[in-house]
């Protein structure tokens, strides 16, 4: 893989039976660049999402990432990942950082994403709101290289659209970021686009 | 006509022949009847020799991440074990009555083929609950490797515990009990049927591509066939972000 | 930034089914139920005759068979049908996940397999004779169920019936386990019959090895496809 590359993906393809999805995407991100992929509901965003974090192989292809262990380089927060429901929100950010090995800052990203008042209630009783801030926490927790959101504002109030901002900032700074995303407000973090026809 | 297929069909008609005309068994209830015995031991040997296969392509399976022509290989050595794992159930059933009085004995040995071919009915049921084509041939192949402890049990070792008493006897061609026609026929008979398995198993992997190749020729006319990328990457300008 | 070791994984694991599973406790009441229903028909079925040890054991090893086909592949299960499975695909690593849900669902058998006995006991007043041989009789098949039907679940996961599918695929191959148990447990439920105990004892117990030695390595190649 090039020096300085933090993914690469080359000729990507995936089908489901018959029909490909995408095919042929060829692409290579460094430190700095966002990569902003659009396309109409169905063009397969959320699909190549999870092929580049490794949750679907593709059918064509191959992605390389520089890290053997990717689980704290690479984080996904995905509309239809969910949480599990009798686990507050403390326990779900003590829970992922243990099994990723990160430190403890399950207090400070409850801090950061605003839901101090709600740490101990269960992930059931939250707002979808709510459940989308968890899951950014969840997915900032190891302070990945590789950072990749799935339509993140789409549940989101303007203090989480700014919440969300914030963290593709800093993103940016740290590494690479990829969001999935139609809401024009979220191309602007991106220098790059892929839009899926 | 293909030659090797009329060789091949006369051979079938030679050994069965064969059979007919050796002078009955001793020892047994119905001395004649005991000639099934010229396909039964054969099919079951065969079913062996396919369930190994079927574990050594569904551990080349896992190694290739679930290559779809690999899978093909397993998928065809564990039909044409479940195949000639029901033929040696029929004709063991047949024996049973003949020589035992009773469709059903629990025979150990009997008991330990029923156990493998529920065994290779659940792996089928696996891969008919998956659609994913590479997830089925993981997942069916992780089940055959996980199979493949209690099926050595079954067939190697139940059957031959001290504590478990067989109307089969156990060791029947190591001890020289078959002799003179009886063991030719048996020999010429898994040598015959074995080939003919080997061929079956063949075609059925040559379906399988073919099915496959179908499939891909149908997802390349979906592309329209063009290589063009769904997709291009391309910088965002000033202009864009507004 | 810390590493995380096995060990600890592991725990994390074995840790968040507990709490999620005594919180909500539809599971642990939905096998608790299914188990003492169960002991309840055969003894009833059973009623009025004499049951000899081997027919005993027999009942004894399927009600623990089949509460463990109903209730552990649900530590699976769960995870697709709540959308929890890839947070964790992409977090955990395979081996701490099979070791974590897998020894959650041992204690739960053992603990149902516990239940089932004393009960089964109480209802059709045979008697234990050799308590040693059926406690580590009973442990060894537990942990070679736990073990086979954690990993079954797993492959059914995402399959179409899957709830049905993973009893379907567990049971052949925990039939010759469910031999090797009775023949143990046999000995146990005889005034003289130690000496077959600790052969078919020691071959649960090899198994179960078995299973958990190559269990988590066959978990591993099919979790995150």
């Amino acid at each position: 893989m090039p020096d300085g590359a933090l993914m690469r993906a080359e000729g990507l393809g995936k089908r489901f039976g018959a029909h490909w999805i995408f095919r042929r995407l060829t692409f290579e991100l460094e430190k700095g660049q966002g990569l902003m992929i659009v396309g109409r509901n169905g063009a397969g965003k959320s699909t190549l999402l999870k092929a580049l974090a490794g949750l679907l192989t593709p059918d064509e292809g191959k992605i390389e990432i520089p890290f053997e262990d990717p689980r704290r380089h690479l984080a996904l927060s995905a509309l239809d990942q969910s949480l599990y429901p009798h686990l507050t929100v403390r326990e779900h950010l003590v829970l992922f950082g243990q099994l990723r090995g990160c430190e403890d800052r399950a207090d400070e990203l409850i801090e950061r994403i605003g839901l101090p008042e709600a740490s101990d209630r269960y992930a059931a009783r939250l707002s979808t709101g709510m459940k989308s801030r968890l899951k950014l926490a969840l997915a900032i927790q190891p302070r990945p290289e590789i950072l990749m959101l799935d339509e993140p504002g789409a549940a989101l109030d303007e203090a989480g659209k700014e919440l969300v901002a914030g963290i593709c900032a800093e993103q940016v700074e740290r590494g690479v970021l990829i969001i999935a995303t139609n809401d024009p407000d979220e191309k602007r973090f991106g220098t790059h686009e892929l839009e899926l026809t | 006509m293909n030659i090797g297929k009329i060789v091949v069909g006369l051979a079938v008609v030679g050994t069965t022949i064969w059979g007919f005309l050796a002078p009955p068994a001793q020892g047994f209830m119905h001395e004649d009847l005991a000639r099934i015995l010229f396909w039964h031991l054969p099919y079951a040997f065969i079913t062996v020799i396919f369930l190994f296969a079927g574990a050594w392509q569904s551990i080349k399976v896992l190694r290739s991440a679930g290559q779809p022509t690999v899978d093909f290989r397993a998928e065809a050595a564990n039909e044409l074990a479940m195949l000639f794992a029901l033929i040696t159930m029929v004709t063991g059933i047949l024996f049973s009555k003949a020589q035992w009085n009773a469709w059903w004995s629990w025979d150990p040995r009997q008991t330990s083929f029923l156990f493998v071919l529920l065994i290779l009915f659940a792996y089928f049921a696996l891969r008919a609950g998956i659609s994913d084509r590479v997830k089925r041939a993981v997942n069916s192949a992780a089940y055959c490797i996980a199979a493949l402890l209690p099926i050595l049990f079954l067939i190697f070792v139940l059957p031959r515990l001290p504590q478990v008493q067989s109307l089969h006897p156990s060791n029947t061609i190591a001890g020289g009990g078959l002799k003179g026609d009886y063991w030719y026929v048996v020999l010429a008979n898994f040598v015959l049927f074995t080939f003919i398995a080997h061929w079956l198993y063949t075609m059925r992997v040559k379906v399988s591509h073919l099915e496959w190749d179908r499939e891909n020729r149908d997802a390349r006319m979906d592309d329209g066939g063009h290589g063009a990328a769904t997709g291009v990457v391309r910088p965002l300008s000033l202009s864009d972000e507004n | 930034m810390e590493s995380s070791s096995w060990s600890s994984e592991i725990l994390s694991v074995l840790r968040k089914e507990f709490v999620s599973e005594m919180r909500q406790k539809s599971g642990l009441l939905t096998a608790g139920l299914f188990a003492v229903v169960s002991v309840v028909a055969v003894a009833f079925a059973s009623f009025g005759n004499k049951l000899t040890a081997g027919f005993a054991s027999g009942l004894i090893w399927v009600t623990v068979l089949f509460t463990a086909v109903v209730a552990i592949p649900r530590v699976f299960l769960l995870e697709e049908e709540q959308g929890t499975g890839d947070m964790l695909r992409l977090s955990a690593r395979p081996h701490a996940v099979f070791w974590g849900k897998g020894l959650f669902a041992f204690a739960q058998l053992l603990a149902g397999a516990a239940v089932t006995s004393l009960l089964f006991f109480i209802l059709t007043s045979v008697a234990l004779y050799g308590v040693g041989i059926y406690v580590l009789g009973l442990a060894g098949g537990c942990a070679a169920l736990a073990g086979a039907v954690t990993l079954c679940g797993a492959l059914v996961a995402q399959a179409a019936n899957r709830a049905v599918l993973a009893g379907a695929i567990a049971l052949p191959l925990l039939l010759p386990l469910i031999a090797l148990g009775v023949a143990g447990m046999r000995t146990a439920l005889e005034p003289d019959g130690a000496q077959g105990g600790v052969e078919a004892v020691l071959g649960l117990w090899s198994y179960a090895a078995a299973v958990w030695a190559i269990g988590p390595h066959l978990f591993a190649a099919v979790w995150k496809r």
